[in-house]
């Protein structure tokens, strides 16, 4: 297995579990920091594009499924749908970097969610990400 | 879930996430994509996370043809879901360039399914210069 994938945080359970999350991940949910609901996936070779840095649209995948997890368990629902999602591409990703996102809930009614999220490498910031969910 | 759609043609993929999800088929400024049931979540509706992809290809590609070549990356996409689209549905675009500057070049396009746009989206490139 790719080594990358043996440098993920402590505590990374795989939510990968089928669908085109099992195909363009693994991705991985990571413990809680508070009401911060966090998530990681390594970089491997088939999420890069031919510049050498992640591809947007992995980023943009990673962003959504994080951001669909937490309406998911914010509001109890069973499924979230996405109904908007606004990201700026504020630096890039590596291979072999561990990517984690941090995201947080701005306001949850009884029918929406809405988010805000940053997708870190390290310290350093690569995406920022805002969002609306629909609550099915 | 097979061939390419009356008059299109495959376009030859460079970035390995692409070419990890593609197939992609263009005819002149339009692009064509075939949902397959991998690119759908569990609820058996085509991921956001593949039809963002789809956006970041497609208006890439338009901004690739229209700076002559210039290679460029993605400052910020915005997308709106407007309705599910599934396994076996053939989704199309016409990127359309709203203003090019020096710098920037900016984008927008509507992604249909039979006519009815499933998904809208709008994007900032920044230009990289050429060589």
């Amino acid at each position: 297995m790719d080594t990358a994938l043996n440098r993920l945080p402590e505590g990374a359970e795989d939510i990968s579990t089928g669908g085109f999350n099992r195909f363009a991940g693994p991705f991985y949910r990571l413990p809680d920091e508070g009401a911060v609901r966090r998530f990681a996936f390594a970089a491997l070779e088939k999420h890069m594009n031919g510049a050498g840095t992640v591809h947007g649209g992995l980023l943009m995948t990673f962003a959504d499924i994080a951001m669909s997890r937490t309406s998911r368990l914010a509001s109890g629902a069973k499924s979230c749908s996405t109904v908007s999602l606004n990201c700026d591409f504020v630096g890039p990703g590596r291979l072999g970097d561990i990517v984690e996102i941090r995201v947080s809930v701005s306001r949850q009614t009884r029918t929406l969610v809405f988010l805000t999220a940053v997708v870190f490498c390290g310290e350093r910031v690569v995406m920022n990400a805002s969002g609306l969910w629909r609550i099915a | 879930m097979s061939g390419a759609p009356q008059g299109f043609s495959e376009i030859k993929l460079i970035d390995p996430f692409e070419i990890h999800t593609g197939p992609v088929w263009r005819k002149d400024g339009t692009y064509a994509f075939r949902v397959a049931e991998h690119h759908c979540n569990m609820r058996g509706v085509v991921h956001g996370g593949m039809l963002m992809t789809l956006a970041d290809m497609t208006l890439g590609g338009a901004v690739w043809d229209a700076t002559d070549r210039e290679p460029s990356v993605t400052l910020n996409m915005q997308t709106q879901f407007l309705k599910p689209a599934k396994a076996g549905d053939l989704i199309e675009v016409t990127p359309e360039l709203t203003r090019r500057t020096r710098g920037f070049v900016f984008m927008r396009g509507d992604f249909k399914v039979g006519g009815e746009t499933v998904m809208t989206v709008q994007s900032v490139w920044k230009l990289l210069g050429k060589d």
